[in-house]
């Protein structure tokens, strides 16, 4: 009973985590049409500036929001000098998807090599700010702590947070007439490219915030090599896809049906399936529904 | 146009093949006759590979610079018969197929005398296979890994072991759990390859004789892998252990430990030797592991009155800039140690064959940290046969007791018995260098 | 555009004629045998890494260039075929020509299944299915002990026949065999290409509807498009195999697929007859690299990064400045 029960909770905090970087995705999709493969590299980056301001000044609750700035700041930026002028490049259709995302990933690969050369062997250390030690309930250890605890608020709260904001704001209806019929909103007056850039932005915090969290949930150390980041990008992009990759709520759905089936998996089945039925899992879903679970056949929704 | 892009096509293979053919006659020299590779009047090329980074190399990323520190001092000190070493250090992350392809350049590139010190029992069965050491003759000198199997002449005529084998190991855990805790629930978490199938062996029953009530393999390299060591505890728990062996790497060890403190899990810990000094690599571990029990063939780190313990923490202080002197550490310069005699045991011809041939005639010889003997000979490439066994202190360190008397045992890799070794240890050589 | 494009091909194939492209090859053939009578093992095991990502980027310039499908999951791919070739060897004793094609067989098959479930997707769907099946089909070899697990199970292709001397290295003969494979791959696919298989794909990925309107089978052409270019990564995935003389997952990381596709950018993804200077592109940079970091500073951490540093860099760089390859870049140059 206990075992099923540690399960479901490893596996939504997980989840959790994978939706955070499944909305970081499905962001710059749904304002560029690009798959950010950077959104990893961004991610690390990020991590080790919070390691860094952890470092100096002790405060996880200082160093989570200047992460995230840092996030936000390097997507934005790559997006003004490497995308924008690679988009307004590629007339031709059919590279429309290929090309961008190879270029995301030549900038994953510098952003890794330049932490590789600045940090070298150095490790960023990100203790965790609350016990990771379970609640104790009727005699057992749970595998529920304050720090747990944590990671399920800090993601709630920017869930609630990012829909609003979408949902309810100028802004949030700004960035989605942006990305779906960018030159009526020119003509309505929406400054289109500061609102992509501003799109990419967001999903740098939040990638960001997935970087720091993950860090925090999993060997509490960062390191340029991180095979945690390599998963979270992997994992993040695998759950956007399965949510459906237009969609917020989506990520969420995909992260957290994601997380929790792999958890049961790797507690019943063992650690070496675990990615190959991440495949499946993919897999099952698109044959029933190609556009993802959230996703809506045909055109796109804003 | 047609014609000119035609043109073209022929063109730019040509260029290719010139770009080829010039970056292939760059350093590509033959080998001079008389010198054996890796040697020259000055000096004498090594080359290790091992995990530098990724999940795995905990602890492991501070034998090179031990090495160096060590092969450094005996340089400042004249050298091996007028050479100085020089070590290569190659990063593999613990991937067979990066250390295959890092032996493949520190032999056809960086052309190295030898190997020493390779860490991993897959990555060096690999790289014995794939690269054909044997049949060119290339030398793995005290290969870092206990697996049994190395030992066999016909399958690796060229490699070394130092450690003791991971049979023995195992044989003697078992020795160890049965007598200090018996009937009690025992269970193993071991790493789901050679490595881990080796110490199965010792623990088998006509060997070490242990009955576990879970035992948990995990593959290589899965302990890097967010929650899985959450889900072994989770196993282990389960199971009401109160006797909890960890046969893994140091790396394994660690996260092991660090998910049985979150999930209040708390056995009688016995650490394998190939992962144990994890207070060294993170000390948020410290306060768990502290009564635990793990074995070591060395000295223990903090022994304030051992010979090679004082050497090595001076030399780690002049020649390991900003290392901590922790048992990684002493591990390695002691591998140091036992190379810088094989070379100089080699003489002044020095090739891999003299090289080789010394271990097998003078081997059992060498002067070493180790409280129990070097078994080289002509018939044997086994390293060291025995542990003492102790615990962990409040500093994270492990002792033999409170007073730093050892009571080593010995055994082989067969089934005979554990016994208390007789070996006495031979006094240093002057100023720790080997004459 | 693209009309014109189909103009320019169907002026090429009348006037570069089958003779021109067999002295093309000959000459590469003779090229690389003269090579390897003269550089040492080491060389000779570069050459044959070259041979083997040749075959691996021809396999995405026949997906992606030809086909317009995106993969990133090639490296799985190169992973079925090393192990297939391996357990052939290891469990039939076969010669190494029937390990191969072994190897290119099942690849194919695992293609065409992976293609049907392919061919309903496009976009970021399939780079994400293509991905994921890239990190979940290696990690199998830990669940099923005939596949050896991380330590992998050993491939060997043998030695050369003693009537070739004492001094022919096993690496020479490597390098021999890898660079036949790749010529003999290369010929054919070039023929697949030019056939009306090959305009097919060119003609789905320009304009589906207008292919579809044409009387092409989408679905029956994509799932071939995946088949083919699956059995190709197979051979190359045999080849590696042998180079090695082992199959691991480690050698088939994420990072491998990323690596063959960056590989296929670098020489022009549209395009075939860069695909050389895209694979001595990957081989040659990290030596170069390495020994720029060696002569400049002893740095281990340069010595690390410095690869892939400018491998990334030469790849933003491409996709800027020539994003249908060098070859298309130099092509349309002349034709202003």
């Amino acid at each position: 009973m206990f075992e099923f029960l540690n399960t479901l909770l490893i596996g939504i905090t997980a989840g959790s985590i994978y939706s955070l970087m499944a909305i970081s995705i499905v962001l710059v999709w749904r304002s560029t049409r690009v798959v950010n493969f950077a959104a990893g590299g961004i991610a690390l980056a990020s991590s080790f500036v919070g390691a860094t301001i952890l470092e100096t000044t002790g405060s996880f609750w200082l160093a989570l929001p200047v992460a995230m700035l840092a996030g936000a700041a390097l997507s934005a930026f790559i997006e003004y000098f490497f995308l924008r002028p690679l988009l307004k490049r590629s007339g031709d259709k059919s590279q429309e998807i290929f090309l961008p995302i190879i270029a995301t990933l030549g900038i994953l690969g510098i952003i890794k090599a330049v932490l590789h050369f600045v940090y070298g062997d150095r490790v960023g250390v990100i203790s965790p700010p609350l016990s990771d030690k379970g609640f104790i309930v009727s005699g057992e250890s749970i595998a529920l702590s304050p720090l747990r605890l944590l990671i399920l608020g800090i993601v709630l709260v920017l869930m609630i947070v990012l829909t609003l904001v979408f949902q309810r704001t100028n802004l949030g209806l700004s960035l989605r007439a942006a990305s779906f019929a960018p030159e009526i909103s020119r003509l309505s007056g929406i400054r289109v490219d500061l609102i992509r850039t501003l799109g990419w932005a967001i999903s740098g915090a939040a990638g960001a915030t997935a970087g720091i969290l993950q860090t925090v949930n999993g060997s509490g150390s960062v390191t340029p090599e991180a095979f945690e980041f390599s998963l979270l990008l992997v994992f993040g992009f695998v759950a956007a896809v399965i949510g459906g990759i237009e969609s917020l709520v989506g990520a969420v759905v995909g992260g957290l049906t994601l997380g929790i089936i792999l958890a049961i998996i790797l507690m019943f089945l063992g650690s070496s399936l675990v990615f190959f039925s991440a495949f499946l899992i993919l897999i099952l879903v698109l044959l029933l529904r190609p556009n993802g679970i959230i996703g809506v056949k045909g055109g796109r929704r804003a | 146009m047609i014609r000119t892009t035609r043109r073209k096509f022929l063109v730019t293979s040509a260029v290719t093949a010139a770009a080829a053919l010039s970056l292939s006659v760059m350093p590509a020299q033959a080998i001079s006759p008389r010198s054996e590779t890796g040697v020259t009047s000055t000096t004498i090329k090594l080359g290790i590979t091992l995990p530098m980074t990724g999940s795995a190399s905990f602890g492991y990323n501070q034998l090179p610079g031990a090495m160096k520190a060590y092969f450094d001092y005996v340089n400042a000190n004249g050298g091996v018969n007028g050479r100085k070493i020089n070590l290569i250090v190659k990063n593999d992350a613990y991937l067979p197929k990066q250390a295959i392809q890092n032996t493949q350049d520190l032999i056809g590139k960086d052309k190295v005398l030898a190997v020493i010190g390779a860490l991993g029992t897959a990555n060096n069965k690999a790289v014995a296979s794939a690269v054909n050491l044997g049949r060119r003759g290339i030398p793995s000198l005290f290969v870092n890994t206990g697996f049994s199997g190395f030992t066999d002449r016909k399958k690796y005529p060229t490699s070394s072991m130092i450690l003791p084998s991971y049979i023995m190991e195992a044989k003697m855990i078992g020795k160890y759990v049965n007598e200090t805790h018996p009937g009690k629930k025992i269970c193993l978490l071991y790493q789901d390859d050679d490595f881990g199938d080796d110490a199965l062996v010792g623990f088998g029953k006509d060997y070490g004789n242990v009955v576990f009530t879970e035992s948990v393999a995990y593959p290589s390299l899965s302990q890097g892998v967010p929650n899985v060591p959450d889900s072994w505890i989770t196993k282990f728990k389960g199971k009401g252990c109160e006797v909890q062996v960890v046969f893994g790497v140091a790396s394994a060890t660690l996260y092991t430990i660090l998910a049985a403190a979150k999930a209040q899990y708390a056995p009688k810990w016995i650490l394998g030797s190939v992962g144990a000094d994890i207070g060294s690599i993170n000390p948020a571990t410290v306060p768990y592991i502290i009564g635990a029990t793990s074995m070591s063939f060395l000295p223990s780190v903090v022994d304030p009155k051992d010979e090679y313990v004082e050497l090595f923490k001076d030399i780690n202080t002049q020649y390991n800039k900003g290392a901590k002197f922790n048992s990684w550490a002493l591990i390695g310069m002691n591998t140091a140690f036992v190379a810088v005699q094989a070379l100089q045991s080699a003489g002044k011809n020095l090739t891999r064959k003299s090289l080789l041939a010394a271990i097998d005639n003078n081997g059992a010889k060498f002067a070493s940290a180790g409280l129990v003997p070097l078994n080289y000979s002509k018939t044997s490439t086994a390293g060291y046969n025995g542990y003492w066994f102790g615990t962990f202190n409040s500093t994270g360190d492990l002792v033999p007791n409170s007073t730093f008397t050892y009571t080593p045992y010995t055994t082989d890799s067969g089934t005979g018995a554990v016994v208390k070794s007789t070996y006495a240890r031979p006094k240093m050589p002057a100023k720790g260098l080997p004459n | 555009m693209a009309s014109l494009e189909l103009k320019v091909v169907a002026v090429h194939s009348r006037h570069i004629t089958n003779r021109h492209r067999f002295i093309c090859f000959a000459l590469i053939a003779l090229v690389v045998y003269i090579l390897s009578n003269i550089v040492d093992e080491w060389r000779a095991y570069q050459g044959a890494t070259v041979a083997v990502f040749v075959v691996a980027i021809a396999s995405i310039i026949l997906l992606t260039g030809y086909s317009g499908q995106i993969s990133l999951g090639h490296g799985a791919l190169l992973a079925v075929g090393a192990y297939t070739a391996a357990l052939t060897q290891i469990y039939f004793s076969a010669p190494i020509w029937i390990c191969f094609a072994s190897a290119v067989i099942m690849t194919a098959l695992v293609g065409a299944i992976l293609g049907m479930a392919a061919a309903r997707l496009s976009g970021p769907y399939l780079a994400g299915t293509t991905l994921a099946f890239a990190v979940g089909l290696p990690s199998i070899a830990n669940q099923f002990s005939i596949l050896g697990g991380e330590q992998g199970i050993s491939f060997d292709a043998g030695w050369p026949p003693l009537s070739f001397g004492e001094s022919f290295t096993q690496y020479k003969w490597f390098l021999w065999i890898a660079t036949l494979a790749a010529l003999i791959s290369m010929w054919w696919v070039q023929n697949v290409l030019r056939s009306r298989y090959g305009r097919g794909w060119r003609a789905l990925k320009n304009n589906e509807v207008a292919a579809e309107l044409a009387g092409i089978n989408l679905g029956r052409s994509k799932v071939l498009a995946f088949t083919v270019s699956s059995g190709l990564a197979g051979l190359a995935g045999a080849l590696l195999a042998m180079t090695m003389n082992n199959v691991s997952p480690s050698a088939f990381p994420l990072a491998l697929s990323f690596f063959i596709a960056t590989g296929a950018v670098l020489s022009g993804v549209n395009t075939l007859g860069g695909v050389i200077i895209g694979s001595v592109l990957l081989v040659a940079v990290p030596l170069i690299a390495s020994s720029i970091s060696d002569r400049w500073s002893g740095s281990e951490n340069l010595a690390n990064v410095l690869p892939d540093f400018i491998v990334s860099a030469l790849l933003i760089l491409t996709v800027f400045l020539a994003p249908k390859g060098p070859i298309e870049k130099i092509r349309s140059r002349h034709s202003k």
